[in-house]
């Protein structure tokens, strides 16, 4: 099982699937920073100061780390910023949760869909579950690599 | 780290070596320069290995990127670096949908003290059609505040047929950002021909907004100079106390709010929040203007 887990072939796929996956939720952020800041507000947690650099900055990380899982280049850092912004999405999905703030993650799509508080929250807890998804496949990636290491 | 310290050893000896063998100081400038930039190099080579290194490598050209990006990006899709949002932290407090009472019908009772029956109507059900906004610090009480502050939370029946009549004074209300209105207002406040600023997106602005409205996204990077441009063009105290009617999208939208926030800052004191927004004008058939002017 565990020589399935860390096949070369899985690892591949799962790179290239974590890399596309990141590009293409990057695009529609680093084309409309407005929007993905009003994003980011929705959340209230990050401070007022911080909002706009973050709308900024954060897509483009997304875009350079899944382009580097893609090209195969710089891959471990690659792999543990997208792991960290996962951790983070995963938090700050489940306070806005826990609190009863139902809003739009902003992750794949940054415009105002005008959903209801009770499609919003079932959205939420999709997103949750979509990424915790993604963080095992980041765990599989640490896993192989962790694995490839060791053979050398 | 005996990168480090062969280096200094090799430093320390060969420019004096080559002193000694009488090399001009300008060469021995030069060796020791040559000499950084090898050192510099094998750092750079080793850091190049190092993850940590590799993920803030990632990051730098990430804010690069995103700053340039931003530089040369068009006018409503810039935001300025530092935003101002005072609500940033403040967690909005939920609207619950009121589910319309039931509708109670006249209860007749014979009253036994009198001599002749009388009817008695039950009183209706008070529940209030307004909701509670992500600013509860503000009244949405009518649009006169002289009027408004000794009147307590009164309920407003939801069953109502015909809508109020609008409020005729619209007085400056300096201890308030804002006052939100209903359609009525908005629209007697429209037919005086008052500013009304449309706080949505610029791209939604054009696609549609209410005749005369001028765009003021809070979100794109040129809302200070759009403020300072209107305290310019209303630069004394009789102007400023002007009505002005800013919406937005309605429901849990806040741009109106965060907007109105913005022009009481700069004493602009009339300021009226149409709170079902651009959708509730939508709905009353109201005219509509599309394009990029207003």
């Amino acid at each position: 099982m565990k020589r399935y887990l860390t096949h070369p072939w899985l690892t591949i796929r799962v790179q290239l699937a974590l890399g596309a996956i990141f590009v293409i939720a990057a695009i529609p952020k680093i084309a409309d920073p407005p929007s993905f800041a009003h994003m980011i507000y929705n959340y209230r947690l990050v401070p007022a100061s911080l909002i706009n650099l973050s709308a900024l900055v954060m897509p483009w990380v997304e875009l350079l780390a899944g382009l580097a899982l893609i090209l195969g280049v710089w891959k471990k850092a690659a792999r543990n910023l997208i792991g960290i912004l996962l951790a983070v999405f995963i938090i700050a999905i489940s306070i806005n949760l826990f609190r009863d703030n139902a809003i739009d993650c902003g992750c794949f799509n940054v415009a105002d869909r005008g959903k209801t508080h009770e499609q919003r929250i079932f959205d939420m807890k999709v997103d949750v579950v979509r990424d915790l998804g993604m963080l095992l496949m980041v765990a599989q990636l640490w896993w192989a690599g962790k694995r490839e290491e060791d053979q050398l | 780290m005996a990168i480090f310290r062969a280096e200094t050893a090799a430093e320390a000896v060969t420019p004096e070596r080559w002193r000694l063998a009488g090399v001009p100081a300008l060469f021995v400038h030069l060796l020791r320069f040559a000499k950084r930039c090898a050192l510099l190099r094998r750092l750079t080579i080793s850091m190049k290995q190092n993850t940590i290194f590799q993920a803030a490598a990632i990051v730098a050209a990430g804010i690069i990127l995103a700053l340039v990006a931003n530089a040369f990006a068009s006018r409503d899709r810039k935001v300025s670096l530092v935003g101002t949002y005072p609500n940033a932290l403040k967690v909005p407090a939920r609207e619950v949908p009121v589910a319309p009472p039931p509708v109670v019908p006249p209860v007749t009772q014979p009253v036994v003290t009198n001599t002749q029956p009388s009817t008695i109507t039950a009183p209706p059900t008070a529940t209030t059609s307004t909701q509670p906004t992500a600013t509860a610090a503000i009244e949405t009480v009518g649009i006169n505040p002289k009027a408004k502050t000794p009147v307590a939370p009164a309920p407003v029946p939801t069953t109502t047929a015909a809508p109020p009549p609008p409020t005729r004074e619209f007085n400056a209300h300096p201890d308030k950002p804002y006052i939100e209105i209903a359609y009525n207002d908005v629209k007697a406040l429209h037919d005086k021909n008052v500013l009304f600023l449309d706080a949505r997106r610029t791209s939604v602005y054009e696609q549609g907004h209410i005749p005369g409205a001028r765009t003021y996204s809070v979100w794109e990077s040129d809302i200070d100079d759009k403020v300072n441009k209107l305290f310019a063009e209303r630069n004394d105290q009789a102007a400023q106390n002007l009505p002005i009617v800013i919406y937005c999208s309605g429901g849990d939208c806040e741009d109106s709010h965060m907007l109105a926030q913005k022009l009481w800052g700069i004493q602009f004191n009339n300021v009226y929040v149409y709170k079902d927004g651009f959708p509730d004008w939508q709905q009353h058939g109201a005219p509509v203007h599309t394009g990029a002017n207003p």
